[in-house]
């Protein structure tokens, strides 16, 4: 073998033309690919969108609906880092809801606790997934899409149509807002738990082992990885993010609603993928995630200020997820 | 007549790494030609290109004279070139006589598949190899010397013209080594050309006719092999003597690390006992079937032990996962380093800092600067070819692959080091390099524990030879003055009962 300078005396490569150079090392990162085009969006849409787009309202509005994605986003980028995922994040999130709600606004008990069992339930669920994909072995796909309607059942039986309204005390946990920028708490919520978890994440040793449980789960486990315990703490992580989630959800609206998160697992599947994970697992960061979910809610801003019907929204976020995970056929560091 | 084979000018290139370059050869149809070079010099890659796997940069291929434009896998199937890869390209969720028989399963009615005829089909091909291995088997379900059968299978299953073996024996004994010759020569007596890559100079001098040396990319030579020796062979390829004598048994001995004692892991492993000293190197030898990565697992806690006793420094230990015989000290580096070794798809730096996260790392925070100049560390020490150690391992060369596994292990600093087939698949230069690492480790006081099914190796590295059969250890002798036949003689006393063993299906060789 001779090591050659990168890419030098290689007719084929050289050949290669300036667009097909700039596509390859924006897909080297995907972080980079995601800055890249939200920055451009953003543009885009402060320039077709002058009076709509770059106002504080509208900021304001799009940064709130980001949040819970961007909360679960962090739970799910970590689970499919280490070669799994949760699609049952929607349920947990409007069970604990219900729970919280029903603990401050049924039994009327210190909205502090109420917060605090609902993020609980949220573990307790999280827990519950980790141990039926980690003891018994039931692949995650499977255990998560049972749960996810388990999980949905039982939010109707506790709390029927709902708990409305909540209490003052309880709301003011998602309402309270900032007095600068006027941004509610699930948005502040979701900001330090991504620069915290990010931070995590990338850099901890602790976290660092999911990348080589997704990267290989065999080898991770004859390296001395625990792998299970692994696995079972980050559901529960997720689960506790999704109860976070539920909780603030509920407090905002100062209402519990029963169906609150159906369907969001797909998108917050769909922000950690186009953010950079593989449903292989050992690859993504969180920073890629939130990224991921800003792009989204970018588009989705973009449809609901042309008036474009929600249905289009599909269509293109589904579009641009398919183009981003092509990218990584550019890869340099891909197999030949 | 135009040779059966004729590569001219072939280049190929990686981005950063020149694979080939400038190659030209032609083989004789009938002719065996070895394939000779370092890790690294691009011989599986010329396999691949002439098999279609890879596409070249330049060069011409032709096959009986005629020259082949866009070769793909399937075109090199149709013209009759068959590969045996060194990583495996089995699927393992699927059976064997499927894998055999990939895309090419005998029909019924309807198209419908033929599973008997396929098995029966299957099981005939793998018998010519001389082992049982129940076809309808899962893959994930076998042992690496029985995936490797189930690879040399699959190529034997097509009606070829021209055959590639890359390091076909890496994961075999010497029995199955020998039953794989009598049909590379009767294929090469109907008229085949067989290219055969191996590291094993012994094997080239008994099988092949004729061989070519790769060295960096570059054709180094081609020689006839009665004309050339192994000294000729080794320079040509490494560019300097490699010597692999055992060293003087000059090393201080010292005081008992592992004490294992009749443990039970069944099926395989049913009461094995060993005792391995500070500084001290212990080979398990046996044949395949043997159980001795199964109880090599049992000890780092790998696999689940009913009965027994383990102690390590005279502590009792009891393991239940690698984590445990880890936190005991003890290192085990695989046997299967594809499938339970490596990270694939991760740099240098990342699988060498798995074993050793907290020793990267400052407080809690992962040290990407202290990763990397552990790795770069080996690198240089083990002589790891790569352009740098953010080259994602799944691109390096088989053997450099196994050195980055060895480096993850010894960036450990274990007391206990358990070694399954070090130099699966390493070259001369760097093999004596490895056994010149293992007893620098050993003279360092680590106790060592090496499991290998290459009898020149067990006698070049080993202090005391321990020897199994059938899940037992059955025998001792010490390393020096060992004969490659008093090994041999202690793993087959028991043959009648281990061809009772075969009868279970799937478990004779795992
Ligand atoms: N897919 C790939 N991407 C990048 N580099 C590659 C790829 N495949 C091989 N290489 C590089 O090309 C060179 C030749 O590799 P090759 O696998 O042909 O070596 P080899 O002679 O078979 O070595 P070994 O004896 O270790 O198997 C190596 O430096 C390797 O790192
Ligand atoms: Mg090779």
């Amino acid at each position: 073998m001779q090591i050659t300078q990168p890419m030098a005396e290689n007719a084929e490569h050289r050949r290669e033309n300036l667009f097909v150079r700039i596509v390859r090392r924006l897909a080297d990162s995907r972080e980079l690919t995601l800055f890249v085009l939200v920055i451009a969006l953003a543009l885009a849409m402060s320039i077709v969108y002058p009076n709509n787009f770059p106002t504080a309202s509208n900021m304001r509005a799009v940064l709130l609906n980001l949040a819970p994605v961007g909360i679960l986003v962090c739970g799910m980028m970590l689970l499919m880092i280490g070669g799994t995922f949760d699609l049952s994040v929607g349920s947990t999130l409007a069970f604990s809801g219900v729970w919280a709600a029903v603990v401050a606004g049924w039994w009327g008990w210190p909205a502090e606790v109420a917060v605090l069992v609902g993020i609980l339930v949220g573990a307790l669920c999280g827990l519950v997934n980790g141990l039926i994909v980690t003891r018994i072995g039931i692949n995650a796909l499977i255990a998560t899409l049972g749960t996810l309607t388990i999980y949905r059942s039982l939010t109707y039986v506790t709390a029927g149509t709902g708990v409305t309204p909540i209490t003052d005390a309880f709301a003011e946990y998602g309402r309270a807002a900032d007095p600068l920028l006027r941004i509610q708490s699930p948005f502040w919520a979701m900001l330090v738990l991504v620069l915290v978890g990010g931070w995590l994440v990338a850099r901890t040793r602790f976290f660092r082992q999911f990348y080589f449980i997704g990267g290989n789960p065999r080898a991770a486990q004859l390296s001395g990885i625990r792998v299970d315990r692994l696995i079972l703490i980050g559901f529960v992580i997720m689960g506790a993010l999704a109860g976070l989630a539920g909780v603030l959800g509920a407090a905002r609206l100062n209402s519990a609603v029963v169906n609150a998160g159906v369907g969001i697992e797909l998108k917050v599947i769909t922000a950690t993928v186009l953010g950079g994970a593989s449903l292989k697992g050992g690859e993504g960061t969180i920073l890629g995630g939130i990224l991921g979910v800003l792009f989204i809610a970018l588009i989705e801003n973009a449809m609901i200020i042309n008036a474009i019907g929600v249905f289009w929204q599909g269509l293109v976020v589904g579009l641009v997820l398919l183009f981003a995970v092509s990218l990584d056929r550019f890869k340099t560091s891909g197999r030949a | 007549m135009a040779p059966r084979l004729e590569i001219k000018g072939l280049s190929k290139f990686f981005p950063g790494v020149r694979a080939l370059d400038d190659v030209s050869m032609s083989v004789e149809g009938g002719e065996i030609r070895a394939l000779l070079g370092e890790n690294g010099a691009g011989k599986s890659t010329l396999g691949k290109i002439v098999a279609g796997v890879y596409s070249r940069n330049k060069g011409s291929i032709l096959v009986d004279g005629a020259e082949t434009a866009d070769l793909d896998e399937k075109a090199a199937g149709d013209l009759g070139i068959g590969i045996v890869h060194q990583e495996g390209s089995l699927v393992p969720q699927l059976s064997v006589a499927e894998n055999i028989f990939a895309g090419r399963q005998p029909t019924q009615w309807l198209g419908q598949v033929d599973v008997r005829a396929m098995r029966d089909r299957a099981r005939v091909l793998i018998a010519q190899l001389g082992v049982a291995i129940d076809p309808a088997l899962k893959v994930s379900t076998l042992s690496p010397a029985q995936s490797q059968i189930v690879e040399i299978a699959k190529a034997l299953s097509r009606d070829l013209r021209i055959l590639i073996l890359d390091e076909p024996t890496a994961a075999l004994t010497l029995t199955e080594t020998e039953k794989l010759f009598d049909v590379v020569r009767r294929l090469a007596a109907n008229g085949v050309s067989v290219i055969y890559v191996s590291h094993r100079l012994a094997e080239i001098f008994a099988l092949c006719h004729s061989v070519t040396v790769l060295k960096d990319g570059r054709l180094a030579g081609t020689r006839s092999v009665t004309e050339t020796s192994t000294d000729e062979l080794i320079r040509l390829m490494v560019g300097r003597d490699v010597h692999f004598s055992r060293a003087a048994a000059g090393r201080k001995i010292g005081d008992i690390v592992l004490e294992a004692e009749n443990v039970d892991a069944p099926p395989l492993v049913r009461s094995a006992s060993i005792t391995v000293r500070s500084g001290e190197i212990v080979c398990l030898a046996g044949l395949i079937g043997s159980g001795r990565s199964e109880f090599c697992e049992a000890i780092f806690g790998a696999r689940r032990r009913r009965g027994g006793s383990i102690r390590i420094g005279s502590k009792p230990i009891d393991p239940r996962g690698p984590w445990d015989g880890k936190h005991a000290g003890i290192g085990m580096v695989p046997e299967d380093r594809k499938a339970a070794g490596l990270f694939l798809g991760m740099d240098i730096v990342n699988n060498v800092a798995a074993t050793v996260l907290s020793k990267v790392s400052s407080g809690a925070n992962f040290s990407n600067r202290k990763a990397e100049a552990l790795a770069k560390n080996f690198v240089n020490e083990l002589r790891i070819a790569t352009p740098s150690v953010r080259q994602i391992v799944g691109n390096l060369s088989g053997g450099n692959q196994q050195k980055v596994l060895l480096a993850k292990w010894l960036a450990m600093e274990p007391r206990l080091l358990i070694v399954d087939e070090p130099t699966r698949g390493v070259d001369v230069g760097a093999r004596s390099e490895i056994y010149r690492l293992l007893r620098a480790l050993a003279d360092k006081g680590v106790a060592l524990l090496v499991v290998s099914s290459d009898l020149p190796e067990v006698l070049a590295l080993a202090d005391r030879i321990v020897v199994m059969a059938e899940g037992r250890t059955v025998g001792e002798l010490p390393g020096d003055g060992a004969s490659e036949e008093q090994v041999l003689r202690l793993a087959t006393r028991y043959t009648a009962s281990v061809a009772e063993v075969r009868k279970e299906p799937g478990m004779a060789e795992a």
